[in-house]
Order: C-alpha cells, then sequence, then structure tokens
C-alpha cells in the first residue's frame, strides 16, 4: 500500500482509471480517519493519545495496485475537484439515457 | 446487503449509518468503465447499503454525496451546516 500525498495521489488516481478503461474496476475508498498510528491496546487505558477530528483516509485501487492518502479539511477541495473532473470525462460513454 | 433503488432513500440512510458512528463507518466506490456502471456502498461492517447506477446524471449525484461525506468527516466540530441535503 502505497502511502502518498494529496497530489500525487490524485494523479495516480488519474493513472489508474486511465488504465482500467478497457477492463477492470477501480475502487475508491473513504474513511474518517483520527489520526492515530499505532493499535489499539489491548489491555489497561494506554490510550495516551489525542484522536484528530479533521482528517479522513483516502484509498485506491484496481484490485492490484493500491494506493492511499490523509486528506485533511484545507485538502478536500482539490481531491474533488480531481474526482469531478475525471468522472465526467469517463462517463461520456453513456449520455444522459432516459429509463 | 440491501441494493437500494431510490438515490434519496440510500442517501437518507446513509448519512443515518454514518451519523450513528462515524469511526466504524466506510464509504466505498467501485466504478467499471468497460461496463459502464458505478457502484456507491455504506456500511459500518454490521449493515452495508448499496446503490449502483449506470446513468450519467447519477454520477453527479453520487459524487455530490460523497463530497458531502468526506466534508462530514474532516469537520472539526459537527456542523449541521455541512449536512445540506440536497
Amino acid at each position: 500500500m502505497v502511502l502518498l500525498e494529496s497530489e500525487q495521489f490524485l494523479t495516480e488516481l488519474t493513472r489508474l482509471f486511465q488504465k482500467c478503461r478497457t477492463s477492470g474496476s477501480v475502487f475508491i475508498t473513504l474513511k474518517k480517519y483520527d489520526g492515530r498510528t499505532k493499535p489499539v491496546p489491548r489491555k489497561g487505558h494506554a490510550e495516551s493519545f489525542e484522536p484528530a477530528d479533521n482528517k479522513c483516509l483516502l484509498r485506491a485501487t484496481d484490485g492490484k495496485k493500491k494506493i492511499s492518502t490523509v486528506a485533511y479539511s484545507n485538502l478536500l477541495r482539490a481531491n474533488m475537484d480531481g474526482l469531478k473532473k475525471k468522472d465526467k470525462k469517463s462517463k461520456n460513454k453513456k449520455s444522459k439515457a432516459t429509463q | 446487503m440491501p441494493h437500494y433503488q431510490a438515490w434519496e432513500e440510500f442517501t437518507r440512510a446513509a448519512e443515518k449509518l454514518y451519523l450513528a458512528d462515524p469511526m466504524k463507518v466506510r464509504v466505498v466506490l467501485k466504478y467499471r468503465h468497460c461496463d459502464g456502471n458505478l457502484c456507491i456502498k455504506v456500511t459500518d461492517d454490521v449493515a452495508c447499503l448499496l446503490y449502483r447506477t449506470d446513468q450519467a446524471q447519477d454520477v453527479k449525484k453520487i459524487e455530490k454525496f460523497h463530497s458531502q461525506l468526506m466534508r462530514l468527516m474532516v469537520a472539526k466540530e459537527s456542523r449541521s451546516a455541512a449536512m445540506e441535503t440536497d
């Protein structure tokens, strides 16, 4: 699992989308992240740890290659813009079809 | 694993699930260009909500909702402003 900076993540994500155009899926996972780097202790409240509240984890994979990044509130806009452009481009095959 | 047909229902259930326990819930997007479909899943490893589409008009909705959830996750205080449903 490659941990990247936001910008790099977006670049790699674009590449993933392009690679999977002819076959395969792109999975994007989003999860709230409180910044912990150590596993939760089993016994005893050794929780000497301040949960941060303004981050989330973004992961992407095509089944083989995995990339991830930590997104902060201030970087969110950049991430969302990147995704939006790609989705629109990729979806040009399906026009607004009537049901 | 309920597959939702109505977008409204899905977003309501998904937000509810997230607000119940923000740390447990994850959102998964699966996009297949070759088949031309997009699927969004919201789960807390107990309940799982799915919405699938092959319509370009839904992509925007899904993307908006995805951003909404992202905003909820990074909001410092639980602001109801971030929860603007459309």
